[in-house]
């Protein structure tokens, strides 16, 4: 056994009310500086709806992630020892600045300088790239605006095996329905984008499994752009360096949480350690793709196993760290309660960050005079919720709908169950019959109602401690760098001439 | 200052280690040159032979046969160990010697010192008074041109026949009046008239047993030219000497456009062999939907 640990996520789509905030926040901190106008680490998509860049999940015309090939081994689709020759100055599946949006802003200075005249000043779109005057004509949250929907929503990869009608439903006026999905770098376990770089720029951070590009060894190749099938690898035009999500190692490093997560309204977002067995990364990232959700499951260790944590300790991991996943709030989503999913899994990178899905609206059916929410068949809504399952499925359960469907019943079970607790006007009895056939019990129901509705900040992000101190040691003595400016990884001191 | 005037242990220091490291250095150096060129005869061959001969005759350099009976011994010495400066002296032997053999001096050779400059002259007094010396250099036949040497001069110079050790064929780097195509290339003179211009047959022949210009030196160094093909080159050079230099402006534009069109038949092949390349997602997206709303 190979114990690691891995910094790890959680979203809850049922609390994201898409105000982006979080995209903000990191536009910020991060991306606020030249050629890195149209990079957004942070973006939140609505779906249905074709996301940022254009349709990023169709990997027929990206050609991102991973395949399993005839020989049963693992190739990059986009790239190769061999492949990577012919392509090298230039990647034939990359998104172009149309299909991200060509960035700008607006003549603000116009609304007070123009000269006085019959009519009010206004203030046109200047482009960021070319200083003139532009059309808007996408951006990295088109579908939010319903901007021609038809064209982006309708051509959802994710609406792939939904039937006519279901299709017809999603997209009727009266019958619209959507929700919200905000992306980040998922730190997979088996990232592409750091084996597709032909000059080994980018690393996954051994102590903490987060995943980066080393700005002084890229050499803007971009196979990282085109073999990333999140397409959350963005080129840097003017420093000629491709950039991503760093998930916020300073703050992470001191203690905070990410400015995405620590700016959530919502209060979506959950991030703890998990520790996964590193030996079997292969074998799970080739199994079919209706095992693969389980097969990751089966990689992430349970923390409070005292072989495990014997093992851990063997392969150095610290105990501060060890107790860390023991609290992991990820630990509990993903491995104790089994309702947090990750996205597109048979793109086989392994993603490291789980979505709860969401529940769709409550559908109520009129009798007479009375309205009624509930159905003969308790879990009725689920199966023909107003989002189909089917399109549930292709985002997180890479087409197979158990593991998803598991996940809205008990969400659902537990709703029903706090209903029957605060409300009362549900009756006892069916609110059990509900959590027996989710597979729930009431422990567990209020203790994912408490993480989901009463959750402060302590028990959303439980930060290991990063110890660098003794990371550092990896890499250089601290005795050498005593008494001189201090450590550091990003520019150490150099010393001599 | 009152500091001014006082040495200090700490400038002194570094000063001794400098001092120190370039001795080490000196001393290393001075070990390690005399290891392998100690012995005048590697030394001769290494670095004098490609310009001078013993009894050979002229090549870039003079013939050093009885050079201790025409000159001072002393002044060989000066001017072996460094020849720049008795140039730039203005000594009349070394001006007239500068003049007579088209102004090429004579670099100062790496490694070179008074002893081993003191056993050169010992090596050269002893092979001048040989009958044959090892030193006399490539042997050339004297015999006149015939229409075969010049045939086979035309072969080499264009490159239809290589040359033995196998250097590169002249028409690389010259052109010559005659060359097909395109002619020859521009990195060294047209070598129409350079039989006319070195002098003659003998002059010729002396350049190419040691090409002395920065180019061609360190190529043919290690991959001479054999007497034969010094001769069917000097037949050929002669044969050409006659006509008038090639006039290459319409070969030049021809060559140019060549290249252009090559270039735009290329950018149309990849354009046909890669027609359904990936050219983006989300104009097609728009340019399909306003296809089916147009039908």
């Amino acid at each position: 056994m190979n114990i690691r640990s891995q910094v790890s996520m959680v979203f809850h789509l049922d609390k994201c009310i898409g105000c982006h905030t979080c995209s903000i926040a990191c536009k910020n901190v991060w991306t606020d500086r030249k050629g890195a106008e149209y990079m957004w680490w942070n973006n939140v998509e609505t779906k249905p709806g074709a996301g940022y860049p254009t349709t990023w999940e169709d990997q027929d015309k990206y050609k991102g992630g991973w395949e399993v090939n005839g020989d049963g081994k693992l190739r990059i689709k986009s790239t190769g020892k061999l492949r990577v020759v012919p392509n090298i100055f230039h990647n034939p599946h990359m998104p172009s600045m149309d299909d991200y949006y060509e960035p700008w802003t607006y003549e603000y200075e116009k609304l007070f300088d123009a000269p006085e005249g019959a009519d009010q000043p206004i203030a046109e779109p200047i482009s960021m790239v070319t200083g003139k005057k532009m059309s808007v004509e996408a951006g990295p949250n088109w579908d939010d605006d319903l901007g021609g929907s038809p064209i982006y929503a309708a051509n959802d990869p994710n609406l792939n095996g939904l039937t006519e009608e279901q299709k017809l439903q999603l997209m009727s006026v009266e019958r619209l329905v959507f929700f919200y999905l905000p992306r980040i770098c998922n730190h997979c376990l088996n990232p592409v984008c750091v084996a597709s770089c032909p000059s080994g720029a980018l690393y996954k951070r051994g102590e903490d499994g987060i995943v980066l590009i080393d700005q002084n060894r890229c050499r803007a190749w971009r196979s990282c752009v085109a073999a990333c099938p999140y397409k959350k690898t963005y080129f840097n035009w003017f420093t000629g360096k491709s950039e991503k999500c760093i998930l916020c190692f300073p703050r992470l490093e001191t203690g905070q949480a990410p400015a995405c997560f620590h700016s959530c309204v919502g209060r979506i977002r959950y991030l703890g350690v998990l520790l996964y067995d590193a030996e079997r990364l292969e074998e799970v990232a080739k199994m079919p793709d209706d095992e693969l959700v389980e097969a990751q499951r089966s990689m992430i260790l349970d923390p409070h196993d005292p072989k495990i944590i014997h093992e851990a300790r063997r392969c150095g991991i610290s105990d501060d760290v060890i107790e860390s996943a023991q609290r992991s709030p990820v630990y509990k989503f993903v491995m104790e309660w089994k309702i947090a999913l990750p996205p597109h899994i048979e793109y086989r990178t392994l993603p490291m960050l789980f979505y709860v899905p969401p529940l769709s609206p409550v559908q109520a059916s009129q009798n007479g005079d009375v309205v009624t929410h509930t159905s003969e068949n308790l879990f009725h809504d689920i199966d023909n919720s107003r989002v189909p399952l089917k399109f549930l499925a292709n985002l997180l359960g890479a087409g197979h709908e158990g593991p998803v469907r598991y996940a809205l019943a008990k969400q659902k079970a537990v709703r029903w169950h706090r209903r029957a607790e605060t409300v009362g006007d549900v009756d006892r009895e069916l609110a059990d019959r509900m959590l027996r056939e989710a597979d729930c019990s009431r422990e567990e129901a209020d203790a994912i109602y408490r993480l989901t509705s009463l959750c402060t900040f302590e028990d959303r992000f439980v930060i290991p401690p990063m110890a660098r101190e003794q990371a550092i040691e990896m890499m250089k003595d601290p005795l050498q760098e005593k008494a001189e400016t201090g450590f550091g990884f990003v520019g150490g001191m150099r010393k001599g001439l | 200052m009152s500091t001014k005037g006082r040495v200090d242990r700490r400038d002194l220091w570094p000063m001794r280690g400098r001092t120190l490291a370039a001795s080490w250095l000196v001393i290393l150096s001075l070990g390690a040159v005399p290891l392998w060129s100690q012995d005048p005869v590697e030394f001769f061959k290494k670095n004098c032979q490609s310009c001078h001969t013993i009894g050979g005759g002229d090549l870039t350099g003079p013939d050093l046969k009885d050079v201790t009976k025409r000159r001072d011994r002393d002044w060989l010495l000066r001017f072996i160990m460094n020849p720049q400066s008795v140039i730039s002296s203005g000594d009349p032997i070394a001006t007239d010697l500068v003049a007579r053999y088209k102004n090429v001096m004579m670099p100062t050779v790496p490694g070179m010192n008074r002893e081993l400059a003191e056993k050169l002259l010992d090596l050269i007094e002893k092979e001048s008074a040989l009958e044959k010396s090892q030193f006399a250099g490539v042997q050339i036949a004297t015999r006149p041109f015939t229409p075969a040497d010049r045939e086979l001069g035309r072969r080499i110079f264009l490159g239809l026949q290589p040359l033995e050790a196998r250097g590169p064929a002249c028409i690389t780097c010259h052109d010559v009046a005659g060359a097909p195509g395109f002619g020859g290339g521009h990195l060294g003179p047209d070598l129409t008239q350079v039989y006319a211009r070195l002098g003659g047959r003998k002059p010729l022949s002396a350049w190419l047993v040691s090409p002395s210009t920065p180019v061609m030196q360190p190529v043919f160094k290690e991959k001479p030219l054999t007497a034969d093909e010094i001769l069917a080159l000097a037949a050929f050079l002669e044969q050409r000497a006659g006509q008038p230099p090639p006039h290459r402006a319409g070969a030049r534009v021809a060559f140019l456009l060549s290249g252009l069109v090559l270039a735009v038949g290329l950018i149309f092949a990849f354009d046909a062999i890669w027609k359904f390349r990936f050219r983006g997602v989300r104009q097609s997206l728009i340019d399909q939907r306003r296809a089916s709303q147009a039908a």
